[in-house]
């Protein structure tokens, strides 16, 4: 018996297909914390419509764009990350996900100028908000803004360190093409930022 | 769907044709969606064609890069049942909004009695009707 089978499992199947299980348990509380703030997005973005859209026209859409494009890409690099150790390649998973944490930092330098774009010209939530729309649609917006990416890049800030981890792990030849379901579980929650994201680019910047 | 009884079965062979593919779509459909919000379609349609497209790429990934293609049923359900309660969440608390007395909403927002709405933009909130008592 394999020797990363822990006791009370018969076999490395089943305890792979338990520890997916708690990942995906895990994710829905994930999907679930980000369906709060989605909820508050869709019911100010109800009451404050046009100035919703107003500040919505105001954000750097080549940011959010180019932003997507290297979340969806990072995916990828992890997706053949996890094919490279099924065939038994631990350093190709490595280096895959090496170049996928890259992506994440380019995702977080993005952000960040951006961020400081908002701070430059004070779009801030609340009483902060020194922008053109009149009434709380404004400062509404972007405390939204703030909340969803903000949370959102928190959690790409956890993948990479996760990535980092595993990643070094599997170079390292701790998991091998048997024994391969954390990379896969690491996968997953990058896999779940990228998935947030794909909902947070339409809602804050394109619509 | 391949094997449901061995994990190892769903990872013995290559995916990575399956990988090149779903990302090439993602592509695409973020390149088509960010195209499409240059054109600015009016009012809800716009909304729906944006969401529509993010849930075809969620779909993808949550399918093809997340594997619940591969899955056995209970991790696919768990996801399934997140999604019926987001839908719950998100929905509710809006037709809540949508259906109120126009001022129990905020005072200055869009569905507000435009002659309040004016008078609150124009002029700042309004002073309390009654002045709470010295005490």
């Amino acid at each position: 018996m394999h020797s990363a089978v822990a006791h009370h499992f018969e076999s490395l199947e089943k305890q792979g297909q338990a520890q997916r299980l708690g990942m995906w348990l895990f994710l829905a509380t994930e999907v679930l914390l980000f369906t709060a703030l989605f909820a508050a997005y869709g019911v100010y973005r109800y009451l404050y419509t046009g100035a919703f859209s107003q500040a919505s026209r105001g954000l750097e859409t080549w940011m959010g764009g180019v932003n997507t494009f290297v979340l969806v890409t990072s995916s990828f690099t992890v997706a053949m990350g996890l094919d490279a150790i099924v065939k038994g390649k631990n350093k190709r998973t490595g280096l895959l996900f090496g170049l996928s944490i890259l992506l994440g930092c380019t995702f977080m330098v993005l952000k960040g100028f951006e961020y400081r774009h908002h701070f430059l010209h004070a779009e801030l939530p609340g009483p902060f908000y020194g922008g053109p729309i009149a009434g709380s649609g404004g400062s509404m917006f972007f405390a939204l803004y703030f909340l969803i990416t903000g949370l959102h890049a928190f959690h790409v800030l956890i993948g990479m360190t996760v990535l980092g981890v595993i990643g070094a792990r599997t170079w390292l030849g701790k998991y091998d093409a048997e024994h391969h379901v954390p990379v896969e579980l690491a996968g997953l929650y990058w896999h779940l930022v990228d998935l947030i994201w794909i909902f947070v680019f339409p809602l804050l910047y394109l619509i | 769907m391949s094997d449901h009884t061995s994990a190892a079965a769903t990872a013995a062979h290559s995916h990575a044709g399956r990988y090149l593919v779903v990302w090439a779509a993602l592509m695409a459909l973020t390149a088509l969606t960010w195209g499409l919000s240059t054109i600015h379609i009016p009012g809800l349609a716009g909304v729906a064609v944006a969401l529509a497209i993010a849930m075809v790429k969620g779909t993808l990934v949550a399918l093809f890069f997340m594997h619940l293609w591969d899955q056995p049923g209970p991790n696919r359900l768990v996801l399934v049942t997140s999604l019926v309660f987001v839908a719950v969440l998100v929905t509710l608390p809006l037709l809540d909004n949508a259906t109120r007395f126009p001022l129990a909403n905020p005072p200055d927002a869009e569905t507000a009695p435009q002659r309040i709405r004016d008078a609150i933009l124009n002029e700042g909130p309004p002073a309390p009707a009654h002045a709470p008592a010295h005490p």
